[in-house]
């Protein structure tokens, strides 16, 4: 559905200041066969995006259940359910948990693991030593969730489990029952989407560092900052392009998260890990409440565009307020 | 039952299709009433050719090796031959609603029991009535009434009612595992009454050991409250409850007092709180490793406690003064509507169900619908298959407690760790589980 994606965060595409200008004049004949070459790209964005989407919108104004049974038009009746339906605004509320597990955590501890690597480890042990541990770090993001799911089950177990097991040792008699009780289950998802989404900020982050130019460092350093300061003042600012990336990335896969819920807890215990995409799942494929579904997952799309678009233009807003500065 | 759940998932959906339950059994008229011998239902005039038939059993289940024998002792009495097409679930689960219209369909189908699949597929017309070859093979008779709940199916694909679609072959049931070396290492007796049950759980208890082995995040948890449910109930509420025959209260009568009693039970420390996070799977490693003395679950888990545990001593016995139990027939073979050769087909069927085939299933524990459990050499075995004889001729399967309404499976896992984790009263707990169910039952009937 939200695999468009990839063409709102092309970072060669934000930055770029001078786009969207006046053609010239000479070139105007040109342009039009330049449509033919969207032609595969938008049959394919009909196709795969549009017709999907508007065939979501129609459903959600049905009441149905699938199959060849037969669909009763009730317009909006859908949505009116969803806001008096608890399930849904904590699907929701989880969401912004989601946020903090997969954005705001892994793009902080992510800075400063690339500034680490790139600047005491790569520097001072060896640059083959730095991408090592970036490998390293990355590595949960090639995993298949599946397989990390069992693996962070078993971990989690309150019975059996290696943390328990740990807990058991180490004195503690009555350990946490970590995926069982409602208050402890999403803190413990939570701790798994920081591990799975941390490799990721991270090798971005290291990139960027390598495109910022060395001669300010070193201007920096002539003048007497730290690296505390040369961090604050220099490599912040200069890879914020790569921090609006990584952010609207990670927000719309934040807000559509299905795999990890699926694997580790499918929305309990007791519904207090169920997030939007989930319930669209439980509705379509448990409930067979196909028109449903089909509204939280419409709505799902709109807050996940809205929330885009307020990212995209936050950034535009930065970098023209840079420009200006210059 | 994990299947199970998630097929009651997908499918409710055609409920409502009201397409004309086509073909009509036309013929059948040739058998002889027989179903207890093998070649009894497919002797004589009827000369059959090639037949088809699909099924999705592993090969060394019980399922397929009563399938064999059936094959064997039909090709010798027919002249015909069975062409066995391996399927899996999954893929006939998707495909069967769109091959089954085509022409190249099986003549025989193995497919999941219950209102979300072979419900749906006869609501779309697409399986054969049976009605006039269980009359005139004794399928009718042969098979006990709470077996043919899932053999008959009505015009909306809810099952209990209507013409025969299916017959099952097997079955299975909820049951009490216990380990003998625990009981006996700790002085207690094993029970034989409800009182009994209760007074070992305790013993157990003030012996410092958890006494039941559980599991919340899955089925386990929740098939226990349906016998404890079912442990205050009688027909008329599995009736009401499983085929909407009758109100269902979710207040006061059985599922207020089998609640009740389950609350009590984990507040005697019968059961471990860490439940509420863990998998069937776990449970049963639990037990198999001789770490808690019962276990109440399916007779699916019997071959492999049967083979895995070594350490202790296996016991099984029906759920202490329970007349009913979770359980249900197995998978149903049906024939589709636009097969070729129902009649060789129905005999076929007529096979499966006759003393060769069920014999080999009571022998490898698959719980033959109509076999004789005095040919069964394995003690454990026999415990099991006349443990099920019981309930059977009791008339005392009631399904499943997810069963009823569509998604009442995540309902039922999520209202068990309510209570283990005490965050809702039962009667809370209980309230949130009536109003799904009242409005997925009044989805399904239109009331």
């Amino acid at each position: 559905m939200s695999n468009d994606a990839p063409s709102i965060i092309d970072p060669t595409a934000a930055p770029a200041p001078s786009r969207g200008r006046a053609p010239t004049p000479g070139r105007r004949p040109s342009t039009r066969v330049y449509w033919l070459y969207l032609l595969p790209g938008g049959i394919a964005l009909t196709v795969v995006i549009i017709v999907p989407f508007a065939m979501n919108l129609w459903y959600s104004l049905h009441k149905w259940k699938g199959g060849l049974a037969p669909m009763r038009w009730i317009g909006f009746d859908n949505y009116v359910d969803l806001m008096s339906d608890d399930a849904f605004w904590r699907s929701f509320q989880n969401s912004l948990w989601m946020i903090v597990a997969m954005v705001i955590v892994p793009t902080l501890v992510g800075i400063v693991l690339a500034a680490v690597l790139f600047d005491v480890v790569g520097k001072n042990i060896g640059t083959r030593t730095a991408s090592f541990l970036r490998a390293v770090y990355y590595l949960p993001q090639i995993l298949p969730i599946a397989v990390a799911g069992i693996v962070w089950n078993w971990i989690f177990n309150a019975e059996t489990g290696a943390l328990n097991e740990i807990l058991r040792s180490l004195g503690v008699t009555d350990p946490p029952n970590w995926l069982g009780v409602p208050g402890l289950a999403l803190p413990a998802v939570m701790i798994v989407l920081v591990w799975i989404q941390i490799g990721y900020p991270t090798v971005i982050f290291m990139s960027a560092l390598q495109r910022v130019a060395p001669e300010l460092y070193e201007a920096a350093e002539i003048d007497g900052a730290g690296w505390y300061r040369r961090f604050r003042a220099i490599t912040i600012p200069q890879i914020r392009p790569e921090t609006f990336v990584i952010t609207l990335t990670c927000t719309i896969a934040a807000l559509k998260v299905f795999a990890p819920i699926y694997v580790l807890t499918r929305g309990g215990p007791e519904g207090s890990t169920l997030v939007p995409s989930y319930y669209t799942f439980l509705n379509f494929f448990d409930k067979s409440k196909i028109g449903y579904g089909a509204a939280v997952a419409t709505v799902l799309t709109f807050v996940i565009i809205v929330v885009a678009v307020v990212i995209q233009s936050l950034q535009a807003r930065a970098e023209r307020r840079e420009e200006e500065g210059r | 039952m994990r299947i199970r759940s998630a097929l009651s998932a997908v499918a409710v959906g055609a409920l409502a299709v009201t397409m004309a339950a086509c073909g009509s059994g036309n013929g059948g008229s040739t058998g002889d009433g027989g179903g207890s011998d093998a070649s009894g239902g497919a002797d004589g005039e009827l000369s059959c050719g090639e037949i088809t038939f699909w099924h999705y059993e592993g090969d060394d289940s019980a399922m397929n090796q009563s399938w064999l024998v059936a094959i064997d002792e039909w090709e010798a009495a027919t002249g015909g031959t069975v062409t066995v097409e391996k399927q899996t679930f999954e893929q006939l689960q998707k495909n069967a609603k769109i091959v089954l219209t085509g022409d190249d369909v099986p003549d025989v189908m193995e497919y999941n029991k219950g209102n979300g699949t072979a419900g749906q597929l006869a609501s779309q017309g697409l399986l054969t009535e049976l009605d006039d070859y269980a009359a005139d093979y004794g399928w009718d008779s042969v098979l006990p009434s709470s077996i043919q709940t899932t053999a008959r199916y009505d015009e909306d694909g809810l099952m209990g009612s209507g013409p025969w679609f299916g017959v099952p072959t097997y079955g299975e049931y909820v049951t009490v595992y216990y380990n003998e070396e625990m009981f006996a290492d700790n002085g207690i007796e094993v029970p034989t009454t409800f009182a009994e049950l209760e007074a070992a759980l305790d013993a157990f208890v003030a012996a410092g050991i958890t006494p039941l082995a559980e599991a919340g995040a899955e089925y386990p948890m929740g098939q226990l409250w349906y016998q404890l449910v079912l442990h205050h109930a009688d027909r008329d509420f599995v009736d009401a409850f499983q085929l909407f025959d009758g109100d269902v209260d979710f207040t006061s009568g059985p599922l207020k007092d089998g609640t009740d009693t389950l609350q009590e039970w984990i507040d005697k420390g019968y059961i471990n709180p860490n439940a509420s996070g863990l998998t069937a799977e776990d449970m049963g490693v639990a037990f198999i490793a001789g770490k808690y003395p019962v276990m109440v679950s399916g007779s699916w888990w019997f071959g492999r406690l049967n083979a895995e545990i070594s350490d202790f001593t296996l016991g099984q016995m029906i759920f202490p003064e329970n007349s009913l139990n979770a359980g249900s027939s197995g998978n149903l073979l049906v024939i589709p509507t636009n097969a070729k050769e129902k009649d060789c087909a129905a005999s076929f069927i007529d096979t499966a169900l006759a003393q060769g085939a069920q014999n080999k299933l009571a022998e490898l524990g698959g719980l033959p619908v109509a076999g004789d459990a005095s040919v069964i050499t394995d003690e454990n075995v026999k415990v099991l298959t006349q443990n099920w004889d019981a309930i059977v001729a009791d008339d005392g399967l009631a399904f499943y407690p997810d069963w009823p309404v569509a998604g009442f499976y995540d309902q039922v896992v999520s209202f068990g760790q309510s209570l283990l984790n005490g965050s809702k009263t039962p009667d809370q707990a209980l309230d949130t589980l009536g109003t799904f169910y009242q409005e997925g039952r009044a989805d399904i009937t239109g009331e």
